[in-house]
């Protein structure tokens, strides 16, 4: 009985996942048409400002997915079982980010980039130094570079994926670990390279060597962020729910808390090192991050982010119940796009605090869109993986976890 | 007549302690405990063992080596001898934050270690389970559970009976 | 979940068991307590050569200790721009040794990961002695070392403070706070083995003697219960710990502008190196000693490559570390800065750099490979290379960056005197004895948690699926 509906795909998730996807793509296409249309009422820069700031966000998704997927070969970590498929579908949504990126290196990179500008480099030495990195070209070169890797990786890890489903060969797992092990390497250094030229190279003369690692994290934290907004989702539908206990709910609590904890502590570094050592290349960044406004928000995120959250998810309470941990989730998911706005939009020149109403609809449209992309993949596959040797038994058959007596 | 602590049962096997347990608890015991040599959650859980006060305890401990690390730094920077250093500000909050992070650590980690021993009672060197012969196996193969003569229920004759009932490999007096 | 099926699921995946079969919980308990007891017995001949070894050693370690009292710093090679010399690189390197231990028993106890319970103790015992070690340098490079406790804040007659604002009051703070927290961690981790090692011993005195170290513990499950909480907040409050001690570490030379020190990365870059460092030495020790003592069913091959799988992982992370200097290196376009990168390439210590890339950036490359991972005098050899690499790169950051630094005319070259290598060389003496005494006298490994374990086996609450709450 059960397996048959597997095979055709658990009508109850799928119905649950469309009930959100007809509003996404709706939010979403109408977001970027509002977007595209009211281009027109702020300045040319503004309008691409915007739009790398969500895409920013957005990427950050299909690339925590992946490489929390590898993560979760390579720790073997139960909770990676029943979240893989979301893992997988996020870093499916890859090729929609590559279109997206487009806009950028084509018409947008003068607009965003001061270094793309041979006006500008003519008459600065260091951006003329460093031009071997820094030039339109190498950029282009290299984003392929990235994607090319992050790719080919997702293909690998979703394709054995499929053929384990079929053969359930415990030999897979070992593939798996072998290609997650160099695929989290090369993400590290890819994602710290992306992260470089596409937010750190927005102040060309500004560096800090963790701003690949913040990166790193801050993507994480917000796809566990969404992994447990997903897990709420589907918490009470077949036969996601035969599967999903306190205990995943938990773990999933405790590594969202770690991620917070792991940003705080990265942001903190970066922050005390240069605030001390005080000197003119780098203090600028905070000077005007801290400008009228954006110091608020600065306070804010650390606040919501990091204080509160905290304190929530040192209580198991929170942890093993998903209507509550779920809020948490959401909160953070929020910060994260506070906190990117706070770490890309000041680049723009901006003195005072600034929000143009752009800047609202461009990251709504593109998470539209993104997620209704998300949700088709998701909704065309089997929620969990079918024959996991982790799992002593196929889950076509249905069958219920066993509940460990004595704890909770 | 001479004062007993309470009856002691000796069990082989973990899953018959556990069993033990739950049909002593069930049968409306309390003032009792299970010798094991090892922390079982089981046991825990028959014994309707859940919240204990060592996590509020560390949790106030914590957060007064938080505040006080931090009003330490700033009362005698800002306050009690103010001093130019390298032209930063005397509220130097950034520079603070390792300070009071440690006095937190320390702070917390002796409330959760002295709130755990105190509410243990311990130390303790003598104590009348002590007192029965083989008990030093409690730490190496073997489980005891004690129904104390404190609880309202305890009778000497029958609570030895029914602990034999729920298959010890021997039930004694504990002498007090 | 059968328990037949935990077996053929290893099998399948081709993993060794944390623990072999065929132990009960009395085999546990007297294959490990009857390495220390009865106390009084005979020491073993291949202890007692260990033993004297070592102690001859901490015996160098004083004999260096007074010579440097008697005349002072000038004994050791440091100059003028090169204030930091060998105290720092060995303080560095030895607190990052301790690192693994802290990792071992809080970090990977909050994880779950039941491979931890047979060498966390001896872990926990390697961070104590390591940290004893790496206190001690600091102390000895402040001149007048016998006023090192004007670093804690008291009120006194000068009516001064310490200066809160500089990373070195920090590390007084970082560093004995570790300490205590270290000492009470594995401290409370004994007392239910004291106890097993009071029920075991025959004769009266020792009797006495653990049950006073034991505080009378008498096994009680409800003790246990308030006992479990507090051990594992311990290992809450130890993990963070653990990451604010050597980023700390790392703010002593990053809050300065020092070329090559100033750079963002380097809390957790040396967060990772000294879990690095600190595996190698924990398959330093682990190797020989479950070889000796015949442990092999306690600290299987499972052990082993899981310390080469954390090596191997904090090796990249630490490699990562050396590419963002040399990319920084450059891109800030910094003329000092990129001075140092060639230095570090060309200059008068590039020997250093060369044999740290080569220790640190290739030697663990072969961890890539499992059966590279069970081949043991191969791992052993490794985690040598790993330590020596570790010590490198401490002393290409301390060494390299001071000798030449923004003021060509104060530059000078730094050569360690034989007062120097011969404190480092000492300190393996104390190191070592205590580690000796420990092994000789106390339960090496962790008793109640193996048999812990070994109940988990046997129901199958460990490796199951959805398995063990955390406590």
């Amino acid at each position: 009985m059960m397996k048959k509906q597997h095979k055709e795909q658990p009508s109850d998730v799928v119905s649950q996942l469309k009930r959100v996807q007809i509003p996404a793509i709706i939010v979403g296409v109408a977001g970027l048409g509002v977007w595209f249309l009211g281009a027109g009422s702020g300045t040319r820069e503004q309008f691409f400002q915007t739009y790398l700031f969500a895409f920013l966000f957005w990427v950050g998704l299909p690339l925590g997915g992946l490489a929390l997927l590898m993560l979760q070969y390579l720790t073997g970590g139960k909770w990676g079982f029943l979240i893989r498929r979301m893992l997988e579908a996020a870093a499916m949504t890859l090729p929609l980010m590559v279109l997206l990126f487009i806009p950028i290196i084509t018409i947008g990179m003068l607009d965003l980039y001061p270094w793309a500008d041979p006006a500008v480099v003519a008459h600065d030495t260091h951006l003329q130094f460093k031009y071997a990195y820094l030039n339109p070209g190498s950029f282009v070169f290299r984003a392929g570079f990235y994607f090319l890797i992050w790719l080919v990786w997702t293909f690998f890890l979703v394709k054995w994926g499929a053929d384990q489903d079929r053969s359930g060969k415990p030999a897979i797992t070992h593939r798996f670990r072998n290609l997650s092990g160099v695929g989290i390497v090369l993400y590290v250094i890819t994602m710290t390279f992306a992260a470089f030229d596409w937010g750190m190279s927005l102040e060309p003369l500004w560096f800090s060597a963790i701003y690949g690692v913040i990166f790193i994290i801050g993507q994480g934290l917000a796809t566990f962020a969404f992994i447990i907004l997903m897990a709420r989702l589907l918490a009470d539908r077949k036969p996601f729910a035969d599967f999903v206990s306190t205990k995943l709910y938990h773990d999933l609590g405790n590594l969202l808390l770690a991620f917070a904890i792991l940003w705080t502590y990265m942001s903190l570094s970066q922050f005390l090192i240069i605030w001390s050592g005080n000197l003119p290349p780098e203090t600028p960044w905070y000077i005007r991050r801290q400008a009228a406004g954006w110091n608020e928000v600065a306070v804010a995120v650390l606040v919501f982010q990091f204080v509160l959250p905290f304190f929530l998810l040192l209580n198991r309470f929170v942890k093993q119940k998903i209507q509550l941990l779920w809020k948490v989730a959401l909160l953070i998911f929020i910060m994260r796009f506070v906190d990117l706005f706070w770490i890309i939009m000041p680049a723009f020149d901006q003195t005072v605090l600034e929000v143009h109403w752009t800047t609202y609809v461009a990251p709504i449209g593109v998470g539209g869109v993104w997620l209704f992309v998300f949700l088709e993949i998701l909704k065309r596959r089997p929620i969990l993986p079918l024959r996991d040797p982790i799992v002593p038994f196929p889950v076509s058959e249905g069958t219920k976890m066993q509940e460990v007596p004595g704890h909770g | 007549m001479k004062q007993i602590y309470g009856v002691m049962a000796e069990f082989e096997h973990s899953e018959q302690i556990i069993e033990a347990t739950r049909r002593v608890y069930e049968a409306g015991y309390r003032s009792m405990d299970v010798y094991t040599p090892f922390p079982m959650h089981e046991i825990f859980h028959e014994l309707h063992e859940h919240r204990t006060w060592v996590s509020p305890i560390t949790m106030v401990g914590g957060l007064t080596g938080l505040v006080g690390g931090f009003m330490l730094q700033t009362w005698t920077t800002v306050i009690d001898y103010p001093l130019n250093i390298g032209g930063r500000p005397l509220f130097s909050w950034p520079s603070f934050i390792p300070i009071t992070f440690e006095c937190m650590v320390l702070l917390a980690a002796f409330s959760a270690l002295i709130g755990m021993i105190a509410l243990n009672g311990l130390p303790q060197p003598y104590h009348p389970v002590f007192n029965v012969p083989g008990f030093e196996r409690s730490s190496q193969d073997r489980f005891f559970l004690c129904v104390e003569s404190t609880d309202p229920k305890f009778d000497a004759a029958e609570t030895a009976r029914f602990l034999g009932s729920l298959g010890a490999q021997r039930v004694v007096e504990v002498e007090a | 979940m059968q328990a037949g099926n935990v077996a053929k699921l290893n099998e399948q995946l081709q993993s060794d068991p944390v623990l072999a079969p065929g132990h009960t919980y009395g085999s546990i308990e007297e294959k490990i307590n009857t390495i220390p007891l009865p106390l009084t017995k005979r020491a073993s001949k291949g202890w007692v050569l260990g033993f004297s070894i070592a102690f001859a050693l901490l015996m160098l370690l004083f004999y260096s200790l007074g010579v440097l009292f008697a005349r002072g710093l000038g004994v050791w090679g440091i100059n003028n721009p090169v204030y930091w010399g060998f105290a720092i690189i060995n303080f560095v390197w030895w607190i990052g040794i301790g690192h693994a231990g802290t990792l071992i028993s809080a970090i990977l106890l909050l994880m779950q990961q039941n491979w931890r319970n047979s060498i966390n103790r001896l872990a926990e015992a390697m961070t104590l002695f390591a940290v004893a070690c790496a206190g001690l340098m600091p102390i000895v490079h402040m001149g007048r070392p016998w006023l090192f406790y004007w670093l804690v804040p008291y009120p006194n007659t000068m009516a001064m403070w310490p200066q809160f604002r500089s990373p070195l009051a920090w590390d007084v703070f970082a560093v004995s706070t570790y300490a205590t927290v270290s000492l009470l961690f594995w401290l409370i981790g004994l007392v239910p083995d004291f106890a097993k090692m009071r029920d075991r011993a025959t004769d009266r005195t020792t009797k006495i003697l653990f049950n006073i170290l034991s505080l009378g513990w008498r096994n009680s499950s409800r003790h246990w219960h308030r006992y479990e909480m507090a051990y594992l907040l311990l290992a809450g409050l130890s993990t963070p710990l653990v990451l604010s001690v050597h980023s700390i570490i790392s703010l002593d030379f990053s809050v300065s502008i020092v070329p090559g020190w100033h750079m963002t990365l380097f809390p957790p870059y040396f967060v990772a190196g000294a879990v690095f460092a600190g595996f190698a030495m924990v398959l330093t020790l682990v190797i020989p000693i479950r070889k000796f003592y015949k442990l092999e069913d306690f600290v299987t091959m499972k052990h082993i490559e899981n310390c080469c799988k954390v090596m191997l992982a904090t090796g990249m992370i630490v490699f990562y570390g050396y590419m963002m200097e040399l990319f920084f290196g450059w891109y800030s376009a910094h003329d000092v800065e990129f001075f140092l990168i060639n230095n570090r390439f060309f200059g008068p210590y590039a020997w250093a750099f060369w044999a740290l890339m080569l220790c640190n950036g290739v030697a663990p490359q072969l961890m890539w490979f499992k059966p590279l991972r069970r081949n043991l005098p191969l791992v052993w050899i490794l985690s040598l290379v790993v330590g020596v690499g570790m010590w490198l790169e401490r002393f290409v950051i301390v060494v390299m960056s001071l000798h030449r630094d923004y003021l060509p005319t104060s530059w000078d070259a730094y050569t360690p005197t034989f007062w120097d290598i011969s404190l480092y060389v000492g300190t393996f003496g104390l190191f070592f004895s205590l580690m000796f005494l420990f092994i000789r006298f106390l339960p090496m490994i962790n008793i109640f948690e193996m048999q812990l374990l070994r109940h988990d086996q046997k129901h199958q609450v460990e490796g199951g699926f959805g398995a063990s709450e955390e406590a």
